[in-house]
């Protein structure tokens, strides 16, 4: 059971605890709390971890004040730090045109180094895309400047009401959400015998020796063991029980004996090139697979499952400001112009692939527009699958270390 | 008179020690500090919510937390440690061996029978390695597809009746992997040592009624073992920190080395500390294998000049 801070002590006892927290996370905190040798000696404020039933109002801090309304736009260059290939080129033209800056992007390929890069305190990013499951800690390490809402029209507009004001940052004071996914299995219909579907539990699907060699698993820590998790109907993706852990590792482990099981983050590209037949797969990734098929081979031969119930995995990305931002009100406006209805859509089909949350985005219109293939419709992501899907959140330090030394172990493959 | 002599030797030996200078703060700065900066972390702490290393400096304050993990992980026979790092040498092993029988006949070719062709061939040998260790391997992912040319290939000569996924995650090909990789680096020491064998002591053995296999054997052979050693020094220990050749041509856990491990590690979570710990245990075994050709080299030196 975790507390809310300010549950626990005094405001202004919490801010000092936090300030010397924060403090020794910055990087000149760390060398020097390093150098006196007295380290293990502060406390940092705990990490209140945002649960679907437990909503976190993140604390808003008096030494990082959001920016004040009705002021100018600074003159850039507005500099943004992505995933590679989560942006649509055009967008970061179009809105360099509209306010007269330059637009720099610099791309990071895994959230830890994003976050080592950002708690580094060394370099002065504009607009940041973290993962929901970072958020606590890049709040408490003061990472991120709160938002100010005068400057986001749009949020009100197009978001869904569930996420303007998610349960992981009440009152979106630090984030603004960017794209939805569900996480199911990707599929070769060309080449599987039987899909995720024909079997009792679809997650017995990775143990088809008939695929051995073409399955994979997505190179990532939180999914890998999400999906051992909910095959073995545990639905609490976010599980700090060593027990559970320990059986998510085992199957992992009896995965490389059964089909030598393969790890990766392209899955956009290894199932329609055909490395992979079967594939723990992003729906975004479901969605622009179908570009990198190769010709001749119809988007037909692409499948993904999500559970019908809507009982799987889910998560959002989020767009913050960092607090070191040098150009805070043009990077506010970047926010919402990625908010935009027309934006964010053409930014979705025309290059990402992954949807943004937007009530302007009639889910049965993509198929019949013709966006997603009607094969692929599983990949669609509803607003009811937020109610009914599992959400991956931030882990406890403790459960942070649970998680990657089993995935270490299954890695090793002992 | 005795004394001005002296001044002038010593001012000769400073000279000479002075050049030693600029290696002297390369090794300081590039190699000490950064590996002193990996012990640092490895015997320190780690910030408790981002994870992010906090190094004792001090020996006195060194937590052997990381290091015990590590540890563990090596002597108990179902640690994934233990797996890992004897994969690892295995793996190294056979590369090794496979360069050396690669990269030998290739140099002992350019260095004896060359001729006036020598430069060509050398820059022929070398000419692929200009390009990106990564790129070549992006290019071993096409070639050895499902319908890539070297199942075309195989199929065509008829050693194969069906194409074989190379890249399903095995061992053999992380390996050749690594040897296409390194091996010019093992035949340029050899090639230039070789290149530089008296031939009067080959025609010497010749004349004493050496066959050439004999010559090869007792001469040529016990020459070029300092060459080997080296060879064998330069490309086994970047193989030992490899993991993008595993993790391109294989992906699989199977075949996952120290390095994957490592990398696991430092890149993110909350036991960089131990992601640093392996990497000074890894050093240290690395050290063993320096320390061996050190002492093997200087032995063969002394059996030349003594």
């Amino acid at each position: 059971m975790t507390w809310h801070p300010r549950e626990r002590y005094g405001r202004r006892e919490f801010i000092q605890r936090s300030a010397a927290g924060a403090f020794a996370l910055s990087s000149m905190g760390t060398l020097l709390s390093a150098c006196g040798g007295s380290d293990g000696e502060f406390r940092p404020p705990e990490l209140d971890l945002a649960r679907p039933n437990h909503p976190v109002t993140h604390t808003l801090y008096d030494d990082n004040p959001m920016i004040a309304s009705g002021l100018d736009p600074e003159a850039g260059p507005l500099k943004i730090y992505n995933w590679n290939g989560y942006l649509w080129p055009r967008i970061k033209k179009d809105f360099g045109k509209e306010f007269g800056v330059e637009v720099e992007e610099t791309y990071f390929s895994t959230m830890d180094e994003a976050i080592t890069k950002i708690s580094s305190g060394a370099i002065d990013f504009d607009v940041f895309f973290p993962a929901v499951d970072r958020l606590g800690r890049l709040v408490i390490g003061k990472q991120l400047q709160p938002l100010n809402h005068d400057y986001l029209p749009n949020l009100a507009k197009t978001v869904w009401p569930s996420l303007q004001d998610p349960f992981y940052d009440k009152g979106a004071q630090y984030t603004v959400p960017y794209t939805i996914y569900t996480t199911g299995i990707g599929y070769r219909t060309d080449h599987v015998q039987a899909t995720p579907a024909d079997f009792d539990n679809p997650y017995d699907i990775y143990w088809d020796e008939a695929n051995k060699g073409k399955v994979f698993l997505l190179d990532d820590s939180r999914e890998a063991i999400a999906h051992m998790l909910l095959k073995n109907g545990i639905t609490d993706v976010n599980s700090e029980d060593p027990e559970q852990i320990e059986l998510a590792k085992s199957e992992l482990k009896s995965l490389i004996g059964a089909v030598n099981v393969k790890l990766s983050t392209d899955d956009y590209t290894n199932v329609p090139e055909d490395r992979a037949w079967v594939h723990e797969m992003w729906s975004g990734s479901a969605v622009s697979a179908q570009w990198y098929l190769p010709e001749g081979t119809r988007p037909e031969a692409l499948g993904y499952w999500f559970p019908t119930d809507g009982r799987g995995s889910i998560g959002n990305d989020a767009i913050t400001i960092p607090k070191s931002a040098k150009n805070p009100v043009l990077a506010h406006h970047f926010l919402n112009y990625l908010l935009d209805e027309k934006h964010g859509y053409d930014n979705f089909v025309n290059y990402v692939g992954y949807q943004p949350p937007f009530v302007t985005l009639d889910p049965d219109r993509l198929v019949s527009d013709g966006i997603v293939p009607a094969n692929l419709k599983t990949a669609v992501v509803r607003e009811s699958d937020f109610d009914t899907g599992f959400f991956q959140l931030e882990l406890s330090p403790a459960g942070q270390k649970l998680w990657q030394t089993a995935w270490a172990e299954f890695k090793a493959g002992g | 008179m005795a004394k001005q002599h002296d001044g002038v030797t010593r001012r000769r030996n400073a000279f000479w020690a002075a050049l030693a200078l600029p290696g002297v703060v390369w090794l300081v700065l590039f190699f000490v500090v950064p590996f002193y900066a990996i012990i640092g972390v490895a015997f320190g702490t780690v910030d408790p919510i981002f994870g992010t290393p906090i190094p004792a400096w001090n020996p006195l304050e060194w937590s052997y937390e990381g290091l015990d993990v590590v540890v563990n992980g090596l002597v108990s026979s179902e640690g994934a440690f233990r797996t890992v790092f004897l994969r690892t040498l295995v793996y190294v092993t056979v590369a090794v061996a496979l360069s050396l029988l690669i990269a030998y006949p290739v140099a002992y070719f350019v260095a004896r029978y060359g001729g006036r062709w020598k430069g060509p061939l050398l820059l022929g040998l070398i000419a692929p390695f200009f390009i990106s260790y990564l790129m070549r391997m992006l290019a071993w992912i096409n070639l050895l597809q499902d319908d890539g040319w070297v199942n075309d290939v195989l199929l065509w000569i008829g050693i194969l009746d069906q194409p074989r996924n190379w890249l399903d995650g095995r061992a053999s090909s992380v390996i050749l992997g690594m040897v296409y990789g390194y091996v010019p680096f093992m035949i340029l020491p050899l090639y230039a040592f070789l290149d530089r064998i008296d031939r009067s002591l080959l025609e010497a053995a010749r004349d004493l009624g050496a066959g050439p296999f004999q010559a090869f054997r007792l001469v040529t052979l016990p020459l070029s073992l300092p060459a080997i050693l080296a060879g064998v020094v330069i490309i086994a220990l970047p193989m030992f920190g490899d993991y993008y050749t595993p993790d391109l041509l294989s992906g699989s856990p199977k075949t996952s080395l120290v390095g994957n491990q490592i990398n696991l590690y430092i890149q993110g979570g909350q036991q960089r500390n131990v992601g640093a710990a392996l990497v000074v245990v890894l050093m240290l075994m690395l050290a063993v294998l320096l320390a061996y050709y050190v002492v093997v080299t200087a032995r063969t030196q002394r059996r030349l000049h003594g």
